[in-house]
């Protein structure tokens, strides 16, 4: 009998066990067809008693099953005696906890169906806690089998399932918190912790627009849906976005919002009194339908933006219609070219042409033939034409001597490559010294770069060599590593994820590489596939530096323009990403390059900024036609500067303005080349071409000449294996002490850091002195406007200032400069009439007038002194005629 | 329609990807979007800040524990201290022998005992050098600019013809000096805002004189003629630009700047001789000593560092019992007259003075107890030799900073470290959001204060969050 009841018993608890999991399965299936996606579908006939139980989940779960964890726990300390007396009160655990566990598993089951949680976080928490409720029972079962029939051999398999038990609490619980606070609920409680709850508060200032009747335009619908958004993002999206949804609500999409909560319609677009929302932001806080319920109460500055939004109609871009952002078209683009006239054959006039007559402009004289001159010398070689030049080029009858003139320049090749090195050097934030090469976190691509310049490499082929590079090529894509931890978005991925779209397609990817971007369509997905092309392995997404537990593959930003492997190598990703980027198909990509050199030939970009390609073009045809014609010409960019500098457009008279604001201003109309000053290179260039050099000295210069490079590795790699050779030998040697090690450690990170750094060796030989792009940055340039090229830098400023005046007044560079000069020009000229004749001829390319040559005479006089020459230099340079390029 | 949405509508177009605006040459800091809301009333109207480069033990310096004199053979997890602590003008409150005259005129300011530097993992100092300047952590997608460019920005010049940024005693050319370059700009907010550098004090007078070898009536001679032939070139049918008019205004404010009465706040020589040899302790109390003779002619910004060269001054990995007695010779006497002479004057009212270091040092613990990062210093469990006497290791969680005048507390201490190893911060922990949000509300700036740049809001303090610790003013 008592035979027979010990084997009855547990077969009963077995078949309870079967029956409910059996329950639970059936529930998880017939659940189904009442929502298929707890996110878009809660039904409101979802019977109310599973609702309310669903509801008691979190309770009913947390303490009853962490007995399970006890329970364990408790064994740890029988592992030596099972029969300890503690048995009895493990048993009990377990069979409380395992109950626990399979009634939360069922009332789990019917609160997701309720929905409003995030699906991923809840999936986990759902199998594993499913799962625990599982193992707990089969567990409870051996136990009872161990006790009740004495099989002593199921302990360790019992044990075992025990643990696993455990484990499986631990983690659906650690998921489950997650779901019900969110992932940072514990964190963002100290306030010094880094994950502190921050919410930003753009600022907006609704009071100047309140009395203001007058419908919005497009415009201000766009800037005041941002700061909507930007309120939303950052208060409410932790409970009312895409990882968890509250009360049924989405506050991240238009479709969401306006659909509503599980209490209907939230916002009701003029009518801020009668939407929810606003009623629910503005109760005090203690209120229970106060929102944030978890965070700060809003600014009174929010909420204003938000009433003001609401009364407003409460605009927000339509996913299903275009977008509230403008998003150029991807594709390239071919108009027709216009009919062309008897004047006019260079294409880019017939463009002009369309433009003035449609504008009503008539086309004023082009310059002069020194003032071209001039122009074309900078613009093309970063040099003032010598005054032999210009009489040269005056007396020249040929017809298209301008077009020849221009040829000659851009074959000038190391002028030309000296020049444009420093307009590379900005964008790709190359410099010869500068933060991270100190511990090997940066490379130089001078070496490469000046070579690819000079043989005029096709920009296509240019931009492959930088995104698949070689060794030379790197640095770019390599970024800067900082020494330490850094934050997700400035992971080197990253950088180079936000580098390469900035740089190559006129795009700001840095929104969207910390969270959503509410200033573009960007997604933080979005950032992180393309981010992934440059890794090694999948990231790990982050949203604002906290990890999320999600990963993407890799992809480009349009999928028009193809695939990326994402299980690839790197290389195998950067080959794809080098060839999708520079296809013919990739219009954006063409035109980004295209306007930029038209901006730094022109003064202003056709389209700007140069950094946000998705704007309108002043002439869109014109920048749509150059685009399409260079990525058919063999993306050759010599040719480019062709044609715009033999085009009449080019060679217009400049352009002025008395406020700065109005040349990108939206209303900006094209009448001709902005007058632009002299960039720091040029300036220094200039000087050193007219008087004498500004850079002469030990100043470390970056030399490019291949054979002095090659010299350079052939000797770092003697160096090296002279080195390997010492070190076999001290390996040999037995006694090396702790001290020995960390210092071979250190002198190894020392060469490291030495090959990555950038070469330095003397000037190019011939050439007539140091062209200011090739040396180390200094207060010198850095005053006049050259860039430290710790982040990518796409425009110069170019506006003076105190510092950069006090820099040349009293600065040494610039005076021990001009008194050299002084003693060279006064062997040279002698007589002060010579030398007002020479500096108005070399620096301004005119004679003095005579109201000038009185003033200058009255400083020399006629055997002047070096002192006096100086002070006539000084203020030649300093004469904004000279620093401006008309 | 509002001007103020115009300008908005015109920034939405203007605030470039890149810093800078226009090739041509846009004006960039006249193109910012700014937006200040509410008027704060200031306490100050210039700001000192001495800077303590390289990482100031606090148990050696302002806030001292057990002192354990070096003994051969003794347990370096012994040591909380290699000083003797010494009283202070306030009761019970005491500082590290060496800093006298410090403590005898903290009544009339506040130590801070519970300043916790920010977390970078392994320690590079001028990285948590560039976190407490730009109150964010490098490297940054914009260039992020010093407190002293957005003071700058914000309030400019005091007096016009004294850089409104003044940076004094540190040199770029060491160890480092590209990463402490990376931080002594004004970022996006452009050069215009950036330091105005005085590597050398005793050199700071070639700074804003006439250039070398020309003497005051011919450098007058030099700028007449400047504008002579300026107005009579042809330019006038060119029409006038907005580059020329900047050219012309910024020469002509050098101009000033260098032969105004002003300019001999640089020259240190004029400072009365049993004044000058107070200060006269190396580079650093004579940068005091300008910092002084600036605030009394108008300035509004100035930074006086110890100087940060790698393992130099107060950047400690060994020696540093022995080297921080000669680090406080140096700080002492400068320092304290400082404030004694600002107060005479009755300027400290109107100045705040901040005594700062990017984090502090502790024998055992590299980074913070619960947060240990990589070792640096080879740290012996007993001590035979001096050289091992001292805090080497960097220490996160618990730094001392001094505040004085601007009205700030008099005879106060707040917050408080631990008595026993770690000595870490276990009252007030404040961190360099609130210390620059303290520094930008004694002097009006509101905490919203941000511009728009890449069409991103970039605030003083990271995400405009920081809040002004109001329990340090008076």
């Amino acid at each position: 009998m008592k035979d027979v009841k010990n084997k009855s018993y547990p077969r009963k608890k077995l078949a309870i066990v079967i029956s409910t999991l059996v329950i639970l399965c059936f529930l998880q299936i017939s659940l189904n067809s009442y929502a298929e996606s707890p996110t878009d579908n809660v039904s409101n006939d979802f019977f109310w008693l599973w609702r309310f139980l669903g509801r008691l989940h979190p309770i009913a779960v947390h303490f009853p099953v962490s007995l399970l964890l006890f329970a364990a726990l408790l064994e740890l300390f029988t592992l030596k005696n099972f029969d300890a007396p503690s048995r009895i009160g493990i048993r009990l655990l377990l069979a409380a906890g395992t109950i626990a566990a399979i009634i939360s598993a069922i009332m789990g089951l019917l609160l997701v169906k309720e929905g409003g949680y995030e699906l991923q976080a809840s999936n986990i928490h759902q199998w594993t806690g499913i799962g625990t409720a599982f193992f707990s029972a089969v567990t409870w079962f051996l136990s009872n089998s161990i006790h009740k029939k004495n099989k002593r051999s199921l302990i360790n398999l019992y044990r075992v399932l025990l643990f696993i038990s455990a484990i499986g609490v631990a983690i659906a619980g650690h998921f489950g918190a997650s779901l019900t606070h969110g992932k940072d609920y514990i964190t963002a409680t100290i306030p010094w912790s880094d994950n502190y709850d921050k919410s930003i508060n753009s600022k907006f200032d609704v009071s100047a627009l309140k009395n203001d009747t007058t419908p919005l335009t497009k415009q201000q619908s766009i800037e005041l849906n941002v700061k909507v958004r930007a309120i939303f993002a950052h208060n409410c999206y932790k409970c009312h976005g895409p990882e968890k949804i509250k009360g049924d609500l989405r506050l991240d999409r238009r479709d969401m919002i306006f659909k509503g909560g599980e209490n209907g319609p939230v916002v009701i677009p003029g009518d801020p009194a009668a939407s929810d929302l606003y009623r629910r932001i503005t109760l005090p806080s203690n209120h229970e339908d106060a929102m944030p319920s978890k965070g700060k109460k809003l600014s009174d500055e929010d909420i204003a933006v938000i009433n003001f939004w609401i009364q407003k109609g409460a605009p927000w871009p339509d996913s299903s219609e275009k977008s509230i952002f403008r998003l150029a078209p991807l594709a390239p683009r071919n108009p027709t070219l216009p009919i062309a006239t008897e004047n006019l054959k260079n294409p880019i006039d017939l463009w002009t042409n369309q433009y003035f007559s449609a504008n009503k402009i008539i086309w004023p004289k082009v310059v002069d033939d020194n003032t071209f001159l001039r122009r074309i010398s900078l613009d093309l070689v970063g040099l003032v034409p010598s005054g032999e030049e210009l009489e040269k080029f005056a007396k020249d009858n040929r017809k298209n001597k301008r077009e020849i003139w221009i040829r000659k320049l851009l074959n000038q090749k190391d002028d030309y490559t000296l020049h444009w090195l420093s307009f590379w050097n900005d964008a790709l934030r190359n410099d010869y010294t500068g933060t991270g090469y100190i511990t090997g976190g940066r490379r130089n691509i001078t070496y490469w770069l000046f070579n690819a310049i000079k043989s005029n490499k096709s920009y296509d082929q240019f931009v492959k060599e930088l995104l698949n590079p070689t060794d030379e090529s790197n640095g770019f894509i390599e970024g800067i590593k900082w020494r330490g931890v850094v934050n997700a978005s400035q992971r080197t991925e990253m950088q180079a994820a936000q580098n390469v779209s900035q740089v190559f397609l006129g795009l700001n990817l840095k929104c969207a590489s910390c969270h959503n971007s509410f200033i573009s369509d960007w997604k933080l997905t979005d950032a992180y596939a393309f981010a992934n092309i440059f890794a090694d392995t999948s990231l790990e997404i982050n949203r604002c530096d906290k990890p999320t537990g999600k990963f993407t593959g890799a992809r480009m930003l349009w999928k028009e323009l193809g695939a990326i492997d994402s299980s690839a190598k790197r290389e195998e990703k950067l080959a794809q990403l080098a060839t999708n980027m520079v296809q013919a198909s990739n219009g954006r990509f063409y035109r980004t390059i295209v306007n930029r050199i038209w901006a730094q030939l022109m003064g202003r970009g056709l389209i700007e900024p140069l950094d946000v390609m998705d704007n309108e073009a002043w002439s869109q045809d014109l920048l749509d036609w150059m685009a399409f014609n260079f990525q058919k010409n063999n993306s050759d960019i010599k040719e480019l500067l062709f044609l715009i500098t033999s085009s009449n457009t080019y060679q217009l008279p400049s352009v002025s303005f008395n406020d700065a604001s109005k040349i990108i201003s939206p209303q900006y109309v094209f009448k001709g080349r902005l007058r632009k000053r002299m960039s720091a290179e040029q300036f220094a260039d200039a000087a050193s071409t007219i008087i004498t050099p500004i850079f002469y000295d030990s100043m470390s210069i970056t030399y490019v000449d291949k054979k002095a490079v090659l010299e350079e590795i052939k000797k770092q790699k003697e160096r090296q294996e002279k080195k390997k050779a010492e070190d076999k030998k001290k390996k040999k040697d037995k006694n090396k002490d702790k001290e020995n090690i960390a210092r071979e450690k250190k002198e190894k990170e020392k060469k490291e850091r030495k090959m990555m750094a950038p070469k330095k060796l003397p000037p190019i030989i011939g050439a007539a002195f140091v062209r200011a792009s090739l040396v180390n940055n200094n207060p010198f340039l850095i005053s006049l406007g050259r860039p430290t090229r710790e982040t990518v830098s796409t425009s110069r400023e170019s506006q003076s200032n105190l510092l950069q005046a006090l820099e040349l007044t009293n600065g040494d560079r610039f005076n021990s400069m001009i008194q050299r000069g002084a003693s060279i020009w006064k062997n040279k000229y002698i007589t002060g009439d010579v030398i007002i004749k020479e500096i108005y001829q070399q620096a301004l390319g005119r004679a003095a007038t005579k109201s000038e040559y009185t003033i200058a005479k009255k400083l020399l006089g006629e055997t002047p002194t070096p002192d006096a020459i100086e002070d006539l230099f000084w203020i030649i340079l300093l004469l904004p005629e000279f620093q401006i390029i008309y | 329609m509002s001007s103020h949405w115009n300008r908005r509508e015109f920034l939405k177009n203007s605030s470039t990807a890149t810093l800078a605006a226009l090739a041509a040459g846009a004006p960039l800091a006249g193109l910012l979007s700014g937006c200040n809301s509410t008027k704060i009333n200031a306490t100050a109207d210039t700001v000192i800040l001495l800077w303590m480069a390289g990482g100031m033990a606090h148990t050696d310096t302002f806030d001292p524990k057990r002192y354990t004199p070096f003994t051969k053979g003794m347990m370096a997890n012994d040591v909380l201290s290699t000083f003797k602590s010494v009283p202070t003008a306030l009761d019970d409150i005491y500082f590290s022998e060496g800093l006298e005259s410090i403590g005898k005129v903290l009544n009339k300011g506040t130590a801070i005992r519970s300043y916790v530097a920010g977390d970078m993992g392994h320690i590079l100092h001028s990285r948590h050098q560039y976190h407490w300047h730009t109150c964010y952590k490098p490297p940054q997608s914009v260039a992020a600019p010093h407190i002293g460019s957005w003071i700058s920005k914000q309030l400019g010049p005091v007096n016009s013809v004294i850089p409104a940024f003044i940076d004094i005693g540190q040199r770029f050319s060491l160890g480092e000096g590209e990463e402490l370059k990376a931080f002594h700009t004004a970022g996006f907010l452009g050069n215009e805002y950036g330091p105005f550098l005085i590597p050398d004090p005793s050199e700071g007078l070639e700074s804003v004189k006439p250039p070398v070898g020309m003497d005051i009536s011919r450098f007058e001679k030099r700028n007449q003629l400047y504008n002579e032939l300026m107005n009579q070139g042809p330019l006038g049918e060119l029409g006038s630009d907005y580059q020329k008019e900047s050219m012309k205004r910024s020469m002509e404010q050098a101009y000033m700047l260098l032969k105004s009465p002003e300019a001999t706040a640089f020259d240190l020589s004029k400072e009365p001789k049993e004044n000058y040899d107070i200060y006269n302790t190396g580079k650093f109390g004579l940068g005091c000593l300008m910092a002084k003779r600036l605030t009394e002619k108008g300035a509004r910004f100035i930074t006086v560092t110890t100087e940060y060269e790698p393992f130099k001054n107060w950047d400690t990995h060994d020696n540093g019992h022995t080297r921080l007695a000669d680090m406080k010779k140096q700080i002492d006497g400068p320092i304290a007259q400082l404030i004694k002479d600002l107060d005479q004057s009755g300027h400290l009212d109107r100045t705040l003075i901040i005594l700062a270091s990017e984090f502090s040092r502790d024998m055992m613990v590299e980074g913070r107890p619960d947060l240990k990062v990589q070792e640096q210093v080879n740290q012996p469990d007993i001590i035979d030799d001096i050289k091992n006497y001292g805090m080497h290791r960097h220490f996160t969680d618990g730094c001392s900073m001094l505040m004085f005048g601007g009205g700030i507390k008099k005879g106060y201490v707040y917050g408080k470290t631990a008595d026993e190893r770690p000595c870490k911060t276990i009252e007030k922990p404040i961190r360099i959001e609130q210390i620059h949000q303290t520094i930008y509300r004694a002097l009006g700036i509101p905490e919203d204060t941000h511009y728009v740049i890449e069409k991103r809001p970039f605030y003083t303090t990271p995400d405009g969050l920081g809040r002004a610790e109001m329990d340090l003013f008076a």
